[in-house]
């Protein structure tokens, strides 16, 4: 286990480096730059565009910029946003809460809710009810999530005023029901998509546990049902579910971009956004290398958590 | 981002496939789906021709009128256009970035697989290790952050999605090319002087055409959204140009005013996407019944 | 107040240009009676765009400045009349009362003795020294150097008076000083870094207002600062709060979360809807904004005059306005806006006509090619025209023109990018062929355009400044000197005329509109003066006050 460890570790590292170069060279490589943006309003002239471009080092070449970045990258220190000078690290800590009570809310829920969809799907195969859910599992997968948030501010902010339009909080407000209030709609778009591929997923995981030799013994020694579903199945299926935690999070993240847009929520698919559009290199970056270390990361535990949850697997 | 990891079919039929077109068709739900899209295909590349206005022209006198309205049957847009013949324009352009993201996505990840798996090795570890560091972003910000390098337009827009969708082509390929290069029809070609490339390309990569055509077919579902999502975003398709995505990209601001603006691309969207996965699941099940 | 609720909003906005010269209907001496004695309640203000830089020497957005001028002074400022009022200075320098030397190189500047910094501590003319020289400090990154690069001799003569000559007469320089934060010399000399200091995240000023909390990338507060040296603030907080979808925008402010819908203002989608809103009061002001479409005057068809009137002509000017954007905008045919004391209000009148811009070019020798698209010399009259990815009304007027153009066998193709690749090279090298763009060319109310159009000021030539048209003329170039050597306005008043005129006759570009802000604020809230010569209609905040 050990071994296994230092290598993926260390898989993950080149990775990692791989990941931060392509990172790098496509945001460098990009015509314009961080100054731009003040180029049509504050009517500065080129000289204090070039000016500035020295001072900030950016007219240094690609390699030693890079380097440069690696370095200080390395031993710590992120760099500090280009637009208001606060170091990358805490600008993200800052941004992230939002996003993450976006994701687990919506994660647990679908969690729940798709596993239900899944073994009642398993369970009665074929019935009206596992067709319905596996079409519209299908369906749910191919709406734009943009879309389908759209159409719930439509339909229940503006038509029918239920809940608010976008936004984290009622400006100077912020109280946990207040949150709860504005995260309804974003989280119930987040959580459809999510909910349709754990239901998917469930419904093979046990239907490949009702097959199994032990279930069929156990039902042939006269246990009830309910009692093998629950008991055995179940507990069997949720195993490689625990896998899809871990997966599911590049996917996730992506999906909260969307959401963020939408609802105009103030996390880090925002802080991306805004980055992006302002070239804002050192803030895009961490994201960047953020959201690939937690891909690893998810991965790695999902690989973990399975080998511990299930001693019959060994890695090689 | 929907990223279409579904290991269940719609209709994991047990028998055994008597001919691909008969167990194709009684999938029911791919059936639809091939009905749906070629309704979507005839609708934007034919339906020009019954309809009287250009999906470009300006009126500006007859803005935002509703559908079944002042002669325009899904009304019109906030510069007056004629909403049917913007969908119309729109799906050409985003069935045709689908399609042909699609087919690049199919090529670029079937040759990388294919070296990778053929030579295994260290070009083999160094491409797949690429593979994994281009799936380490997630989807949407890799797509945004390429974005920033070339001019947006429908090429380009083609291009980014292509780049973010190779990898799993790629992996399969890999797979199918690393249990099959030591075989022994392989092995029979090359002593015979076959050259490698011969090899690869039909000895090797026929076995792997069944998942390769699912995988495409996803990926031309994925590839719809994508551009939906990046012209969302306003990162796609430019005006004056029509995408299904770049008409719901001015549409928040109409939500009150004219939700049709929002409601129609939006179901093209949806519908086509359904469909291209009905018809990949639906080729998984006839395809490779035992997956 | 009755005069500015929403139901004397459609007379305001009919009559918005006679309004261009006294936007400030309501005058904080007009409401005198209302004022608190003690800052009371906040004002929330919900901004598009979210404030990061706070360092008001450095580059900044208009939405910096906005927050600039509740936390900083300036020697002196403009208000909405036009009129240079002292603020840390005494008195406005002139040569009437020795501020200026007759050859107009030597400044002498009086200074307040009764303000002090956020911390408590005094300002003095060190600071006043200290800021100047740290703009053309070579290790800081000053936002431009513009005027204050000609300074010399900086001289504190007392701590209540400041000395310095400038090394040629420079006239707008007292405009861009209206312009110019002074920064606390305490806190920032001995910096090993003068780019990097916490200063940057939690600054120190002589404003109305002090800093507060800021939580980055949702909102800024700032607390009344009541050691103020001038009238106010009447609130006791303010937060900038950053809306960036303007639905959410528009949605809190008619449910009354936010006071103030600043920056951008109102969207014309929702205008309508405004109008219906009680409660509030909304505000249509011009800004110093003119829209225009630049032309690459080196670019083939472009360097014939004959093009660029045809162009003019041919381009659907009123039906833009009025549909686009709602009738909101004034039609613009100077590069002065409306109200400005330096505008020229008789150049020849924009019309719309399609057959004239025909005439126009089959008399130039354009003609028709077999697609349509006109031809001279070999050369086909089709071109680029490129604004800003994602600024909704710019994209829909460039596709309305579009149509216009193809009338009169003129090619416009639409090549938009995001705004860092548009500024970048593309705009600053003069690669593009033209642009929709809005500039304010008056800066800190001065019309002054050497760096506009300049020979000098071509930066694809080499030259330092903003005629990225590169525009060249012998006339313009003297003008140009004369305007800035030249004290008395009455005298420049006739120089920028001139400049008007040519920039109109020779269609350096083709002016559009100046952009008019529809601006709301709940009703019981006095003091919002839109002001045409400030960088921000936020400038005055310190003066705002609630009725109840």
């Amino acid at each position: 286990m050990a071994n296994y460890l230092l290598r993926r570790s260390w898989q993950s590292l080149i990775l990692l480096l791989l990941v931060s170069f392509i990172g790098f060279g496509v945001l460098h490589l990009a015509p314009g730059g961080p100054l731009s943006q003040f180029v049509p309003s504050a009517g500065m002239a080129q000289e204090d565009i070039d000016r500035i471009t020295h001072q900030m080092g950016l007219d240094r070449s690609f390699a030693v910029q890079y380097l440069e970045w690696l370095r200080l990258m390395v031993s710590g220190d992120w760099g500090n946003s280009y637009r208001d000078g606060i170091s990358v690290l805490s600008k993200i800590a800052s941004h992230i809460r939002p996003t993450l009570e976006l994701m687990v809310i919506s994660t647990v829920l679908a969690a729940l809710i798709g596993c239900g969809i899944g073994v009642w799907g398993a369970v009665r195969r074929y019935s009206v009810m596992d067709v319905l859910s596996s079409v519209g599992a299908m369906f749910a997968l191919s709406i734009p999530t943009f879309w389908f948030g759209l159409m719930a501010i439509y339909f229940f902010a503006l038509e029918l005023s239920w809940f608010p339009v976008g936004s984290r909080t009622t400006i100077g407000d912020g109280s946990v029901p207040d949150i709860l209030y504005h995260l309804v709609l974003p989280v119930s778009v987040l959580a459809l998509v999510e909910t349709a591929v754990w239901a998917q997923f469930m419904r093979s995981a046990m239907l490949e546990a009702l097959q199994q030799d032990y279930i069929r013994t156990a039902k042939a020694k006269g246990l009830s049902e309910r009692k093998v579903i629950w008991s055995h199945a179940i507990r069997n299926a949720l195993l490689p579910m625990i896998t899809l935690v871990g997966l599911q999070f590049p996917i996730l993240l992506g999906g909260a971009l969307v959401a963020e847009t939408v609802f105009s929520w103030p996390g880090m698919g925002r802080l991306f956004m805004d980055s992006l559009e302002y070239r804002d290199y050192p803030v895009v970056m961490g994201i960047l290398i953020l959201s690939a270390i937690m891909t690893m990361l998810g991965s790695l535990i999902a690989d973990i958590l399975y080998v511990v949850a299930d001693p019959r697997i060994r890695v090689n | 981002m929907t990223l279409l990891t579904t290991t269940s079919s719609i209709d994991d039929s047990l028998t055994k496939p008597p001919g691909f077109w008969t167990t194709f068709r009684r999938n029911r739900l791919a059936f639809l789906g091939l009905i749906i899209i070629s309704t979507m295909v005839l609708l934007s590349f034919i339906g020009p021709i019954f309809n009287p206005y250009d999906p470009d022209y300006i009126d500006i006198l007859n803005t935002l009128s509703a559908p079944l309205s002042a002669g325009h049957i899904l009304g019109t847009d906030e510069l007056g256009r004629d909403v049917l013949a913007r969908l119309m324009f729109g799906g050409q352009i985003s069935l045709g970035i689908g399609l042909a993201a699609m087919a690049l996505s199919v090529i670029l990840g079937t040759a990388v697989g294919m070296i990778a798996g053929y030579r295994g090795g260290i070009i083999g570890a160094v491409l797949m290790r690429l593979v994994d560091a281009v799936m380490a972003f997630p989807t949407i910000f890799l797509i945004l952050a390429l974005a920033l390098l070339i001019n947006p337009g429908i090429v380009s827009t083609t291009l980014l999605i292509a780049f973010t969708s190779w990898m799993s082509v790629a992996r399969l390929v890999e797979g199918q090319f690393r249990s099959l290069r030591n075989a022994e029809y392989a092995a029979a070609a090359r002593t015979m002087g076959v050259s490698e490339f011969r090899i690869m390309i039909s000895e090797l990569l026929p076995n792997a055409f069944g998942p390769i055509i699912v995988i495409a077919t996803l990926n031309v579902a994925r590839a719809i959204l994508l551009e939906s999502y990046v012209s969302y975003l306003g990162y796609g398709i430019q005006a004056p140009i029509a995408s299904w995505g770049n008409m719901l990209n001015n549409s928040q601001l109409y939500l009150t005013s004219a939700p049709w603006l929002a409601i129609l691309p939006g179901l093209a969207i949806t519908l086509t996407v359904t469909s291209f996965n009905f018809i990949g699941e639906g080729l998984r099940s006839t395809l490779e019944p035992n997956r | 107040m009755d005069n500015f609720t929403k139901r004397s909003f459609l007379k305001l906005s009919a009559s918005s240009a006679a309004l261009a010269i006294a936007p400030g209907l309501i005058t904080s001496s007009a409401f005198a009676a209302g004022k608190p004695d003690a800052p009371k309640g906040q004002v929330i203000a919900g901004l598009s765009q979210e404030p990061t830089v706070f360092h008001p020497l450095m580059p900044g957005k208009e939405v910096d400045r906005g927050v600039w001028w509740q936390l900083f002074s300036t020697l002196w400022f403009v208000d909405d009349k036009g009129t240079l009022v002292p603020d840390l200075a005494i008195e406005v320098p002139s040569v009437e009362n020795g501020g200026l030397s007759e050859d107009g190189l030597s400044w002498k500047v009086k200074l307040r003795k009764d303000v002090t910094w956020h911390d408590g501590t005094p300002f003095t003319a060190q600071d006043v020294k200290f800021s100047l020289e740290l703009i053309n400090n070579p290790d800081f990154r000053a936002g431009s150097r513009i005027g204050h690069s000609l300074l010399k001799n900086i001289t504190v003569v007392a701590d209540d008076e400041i000395h310095w000559q400038t090394s040629e007469v420079f006239s707008p320089y007292i405009s861009l000083l209206a312009q110019t934060f002074i920064v606390p010399k305490h806190i920032l000399a001995d910096l090993p870094d003068p780019n990097k200091s916490d200063f940057n995240m939690a600054p120190i000023g002589t404003g109305a207002f002090k800093w507060g909390k800021r939580s980055a990338g949702d909102h800024l507060l700032l607390e009344a600062n009541k050691n103020y040296h001038g009238e106010g603030p009447f609130l006791e907080r303010v937060v900038f709060k950053y809306i960036p979808d303007q639905t959410v925008q528009y949605t809190q402010f008619s449910s009354g979360e936010i006071d103030y819908i600043g920056l951008n203002g109102i969207q014309t989608a929702f205008e309508e809807d405004a109008k219906k809103l009680d409660g509030v009061t909304i505000n249509a002001a011009p800004l110093a904004f003119i829209e225009y479409i630049a032309l690459n005057l080196e670019f083939g068809p472009f360097k014939d005059l004959a093009v660029r009137q045809a162009l003019y002509m041919g381009m659907n000017k009123q039906a833009r306005i009025d549909i686009i954007y709602k009738g909101r905008p004034i039609g613009a045919e100077s590069y002065v806006p409306r109200g400005h004391w330096a505008y020229k209000d008789d150049l020849p009148a924009h019309v719309y006509d399609s057959e004239g811009a025909k005439a126009i070019l089959d008399k130039a020798g354009w003609i028709p090619g077999p697609d349509g698209v006109r031809v001279k010399d070999g050369m086909r009259l089709a071109f680029t025209t490129s604004t800003t990815v994602g600024s909704k009304s710019r994209e829909q007027a460039q596709q309305f023109l579009q149509q216009n153009w193809a009338e009169i066998g003129a090619e416009m193709t639409i090549n938009n990018m995001p705004g860092a690749v548009l500024w970048g090279d593309f705009w600053q090298k003069s690669q593009f062929d033209s642009v929709m763009v809005a500039s304010t060319f008056v800066r800190g109310g001065d019309p002054d355009v050497t760096a506009r159009f300049s020979k000098k000021a071509i930066p694809a030539k080499g030259g330092s400044g903003n005629n990225n048209y590169q525009y060249q003329d012998d006339e313009m170039e003297e003008l140009l000197v004369a305007g800035t050597r030249e004290y008395d306005q009455e005298k420049r008043k006739v120089i920028y005329h001139r400049i008007q005129e040519k920039v109109r006759e020779e269609l350096i570009f083709l002016p559009v509109q100046q952009s008019v802000i529809v601006e709301g604020t709940k009703e019981d809230l006095i003091g919002h003066t839109p002001n045409i010569n400030s960088t921000s209609n936020a400038w005055n905040m310190r003066t705002w006050y609630w009725t109840t």
